[in-house]
């Protein structure tokens, strides 16, 4: 695309025109992959590569990259004009605050031989000392032909990324859990991630052919997170996965997101998720949510969040007490419940970010035991799992 | 207002008691000493007799018996110094009820609000030497201040060596008797600290006291600022009951019979050491969840070791758990030279009596075998069941289990 022998020769190295809008909304993709804080210098900056087909902004913290990339052209209207193909590494905080400040519809962007880059836009000039492009690291290179492309609609990867992300570890003591755990397999992707005191599993058909088969692919979670927040409402739109040995990439129309993939084994989950019940519940999943959520008020400041459930002939009681602060008691009505009675305590603060991420208006609960971890399953939707273990009390 | 702070020592406390014990050697130089046949046979206590031979603590039996051979040598009887140590505190609960117990034999005492009661502190702190001499058969010297940190300096600089026994170190006179003395003198102050000081122009406690604080604390941060501020007798920590209540956190430490060489050997000791570290967390209801090790290299000359800790996922009493984590660290620290003690500890405690089960961590069924391997142990003694490595020549659970400390019972 780029022929950089040949504008050596030249007093500019790079030179084009972009229209601002286009612009802005790249810079603010890449930059979620840029982090201030990073062991590679050049990492703090943003590669813009202008080409013959357009421009191409790159963005990494070498754990997740995006690549957004802006047409010459898209629906008749004229993105980018490229004079002189060539690249450059700009620093990314503050070629961003700038981009978004500049005057005028379109910003022109030349680079000399010395990387001195002129930023234009209506009557204002910056003048900025650009970075040796040849200094920043190659992105991975995916070979789409090895690998099988695994396509899902993007509001349903939002919300399998949304039902599942929360419930990662957030402590480097094993760091295979701080990422969700992808298996692909029958048409099915199953998703599952814990933090070893609860589990959170999503499963969606997708459309894949018989041999596609992928086994413990572990993602970070904070990828999925940056991922998510790039993700935009246009929910038909399809995103095309792509699976190597230690990346995955995610291709959404004109961007592409890198993340690199833990390494390590992840648990199998599936042995440890209880399969009988002795107690089941069904109810309100807001009814249950709120009664815990005032419950929590008392149980904020005590450690582990711990509230209790005791089961009644037609209800629970939702109960909660604070050596300091007092006590509080809640009956919350129940659609229906079979088994042995119970008393169960569990934290809060994890049972309240399961059940806001259940849609579903009803919810199953199947307890084992008041020492053993329980499952949270919405009505009407098999895909959705959410375990949570109890906490020990005397 | 003005506190009124006491430290109270017990002279040679382990040989006075056993010249209490043993009224016919009360004429006689007796020395209190570890096993000479075991790494532990230094001297533990001499008399003021046998000291006046130039007996000293810690250095090795025949040392001493060059120095002294007509002493009469005693083993430890550490459960009869704790019950004498203990019978002490309740002698001082007659005067205040703001005992801290600093070691086996020396005590903290805030009489601030008995001085109505039992008059001026002087006089309170005659009374008390009296009573323990007269009920106990010991003699005790007593550091007087307005802090702990003058009350320590006073009884071991001062009130030691003098006849009283007794001596009082505030802010007015310790211009005139704490800052002419040596650096290293200073409470806090070790080989290094000293040599540091020294190489800044720091020679007595006075030059520190009047050193400028920004320069301290530059260098050593809180550490630099504590010292500046010893040096100055300020010390706002209060005398505080029963701290080992509130431990925060648990473990032993081992000197081995002779050096170990192998890993084998030492692994037999590492799981011991967990073992006895989760069983006596279980006692205290509680679980912690960082283990740490200590290893100590066995030449003297070029000293060696580590002291390394780790987080577990979950918190724990077991002791299976705090090995595996101890034998992680070991594996990835020890130089394969041979050591000479070992230590594991505990921390980050917390009460045993609620926690968040783990999905891996099989919490509940560790706490069954753990809640019966207890009952055997308060039933049948510590030896009840053991490991099998432990019947090795390298285990330590027999000889460990008759005594405190390392030393006999």
């Amino acid at each position: 695309m780029q022929d950089i022998a040949d504008s050596n020769q030249t007093a500019l190295s790079m030179k084009m025109t972009v229209t601002k809008d286009k612009l802005v909304e790249s810079v603010t993709h890449v930059m979620k992959a840029v982090s201030s804080r990073t062991t590679i210098p050049i990492l703090t900056g943003i590669k813009i590569t202008a080409s013959l087909d357009g421009v191409t902004l790159t963005g990494s913290d070498s754990d997740v990259s995006i690549k957004s990339f802006i047409p010459l052209s898209e629906n008749d209207q004229q993105n980018v004009t490229v004079e002189k193909t060539g690249q450059i590494v700009l620093q990314a905080k503050v070629f961003s605050d700038i981009v978004r400040k500049l005057p005028s519809d379109t910003i022109a962007i030349e680079v000399d031989q010395r990387l001195i880059t002129k930023i234009t836009a209506g009557s204002s000039e910056f003048t900025l000392n650009g970075l040796d492009p040849e200094e920043y690291p190659l992105l991975p290179v995916i070979d789409e032909e090895d690998n099988n492309i695994v396509s899902i609609k993007k509001d349903l990867l939002k919300h399998v990324i949304r039902q599942t992300v929360f419930a990662v570890s957030t402590s480097e003591t094993r760091p295979v859990l701080t990422g969700v755990r992808w298996n692909i397999q029958n048409g099915k992707l199953d998703c599952v991630s814990t933090d070893s005191h609860r589990l959170a599993q999503r499963v969606i058909p997708i459309s894949t052919d018989d041999e596609t088969k992928y086994h413990n692919i572990v993602i970070p979670g904070k990828s999925l997170n940056e991922l998510y927040k790039i993700l935009d409402d246009n929910g038909e739109e399809p995103v095309r996965v792509i699976i190597t040995k230690n990346q995955i990439l995610f291709q959404i129309k004109n961007l592409d997101f890198f993340s690199r993939l833990l390494e390590g084994n992840y648990p199998d989950t599936d042995r440890l998720i209880p399969t009988d019940s002795k107690t089941t519940i069904t109810l309100s999943t807001k009814g249950l949510l709120h009664a815990i959520e005032r419950a929590s008020l008392l149980a904020k400041e005590e450690r582990n969040n711990v509230v209790k459930l005791r089961t009644h002939e037609n209800s629970v009681e939702i109960l909660s007490q604070s050596a300091e602060l007092g006590r509080v008691y809640e009956d919350v009505p129940v659609e229906t419940i079979e088994g042995e009675e119970l008393k169960i305590s569990f934290s809060a603060k994890l049972t309240m970010e399961a059940l806001s991420r259940i849609d579903a208006q009803t919810i199953q609960i199947n307890f084992t035991g008041a020492m053993r971890p329980f499952v949270i399953r919405p009505i009407g939707d098999e895909g959705i799992l959410m375990l949570i273990l109890p906490v020990r009390t005397f | 207002m003005t506190k009124v702070i006491f430290l109270v020592d017990m002279q040679s406390f382990y040989a006075s008691v056993e010249k209490a014990d043993h009224p016919t050697l009360m004429k006689r130089p007796v020395i209190v000493s570890g096993d000479p046949k075991r790494r532990s046979g230094i001297i533990l206590a001499a008399c003021p007799m046998a000291k006046s031979f130039g007996v000293r603590t810690t250095e090795a039996l025949w040392e001493a018996k060059q120095k002294c051979p007509q002493a009469v040598v005693l083993r430890p009887h550490m459960q009869r110094y704790i019950d004498v140590s203990l019978s002490i505190t309740s002698i001082f609960e007659q005067f205040t009820d703001l005992v801290e117990i600093y070691s086996i034999d020396e005590q903290f005492l805030d009489v601030t609000g008995s001085t109505r009661l039992f008059g001026e502190p002087k006089s309170i702190a005659k009374q008390i030497q009296k009573m323990i001499f007269d009920e106990i058969g010991v003699h005790a010297r007593i550091g007087i201040g307005p802090n702990k940190i003058l009350a320590k300096m006073a009884c071991d600089h001062f009130a030691k060596k003098r006849e009283s026994g007794i001596f009082e170190l505030n802010h007015k006179n310790m211009q005139r008797y704490l800052w002419p003395l040596p650096i290293k003198k200073l409470f806090g102050v070790g080989s290094r600290m000293e040599y540091n000081l020294r190489s800044m122009g720091i020679r007595k406690i006075g030059h520190l006291a009047n050193f400028s604080l920004d320069i301290l604390k530059k260098r050593w941060g809180i550490n630099g600022e504590v010292l500046w501020q010893t040096a100055n007798g300020i010390d706002d920590s209060p005398v505080t009951v029963q701290t080992h209540q509130k431990q925060k956190a648990i473990g032993h430490h081992m000197t081995l019979p002779y050096d170990y060489g192998t890993r084998k050997e030492i692994l037999v000791i590492l799981l011991e050491l967990s073992e006895e570290v989760a069983r006596r967390t279980r006692a205290k209801q509680v679980m912690g969840n960082t283990v740490s090790i200590g290893v100590q290299g066995a030449n003297f000359d070029s000293p060696t070791g580590f002291y390394r800790q780790v987080k577990l996922p979950f918190p724990t009493n077991f002791g299976m758990d705090i090995f595996r984590a101890a034998l992680q660290l070991f594996d990835q620290y020890w130089d394969g030279l041979p050591i000479r003690g070992t230590s594991i500890t505990l921390s980050n405690l917390q009460s045993a009596h609620q926690y968040q089960i783990d999905l891996f961590g099989d919490l509940v069924k560790k706490e069954r075998l753990s809640e019966a391997m207890d009952a055997m142990y308060s039933k049948y003694g510590s030896t009840a069941i053991i490991r099998a490595s432990s019947l090795t020549n390298a285990g330590q659970v027999f000889v460990r289990s008759q005594k405190i400390g390392g030393h006999d019972k």
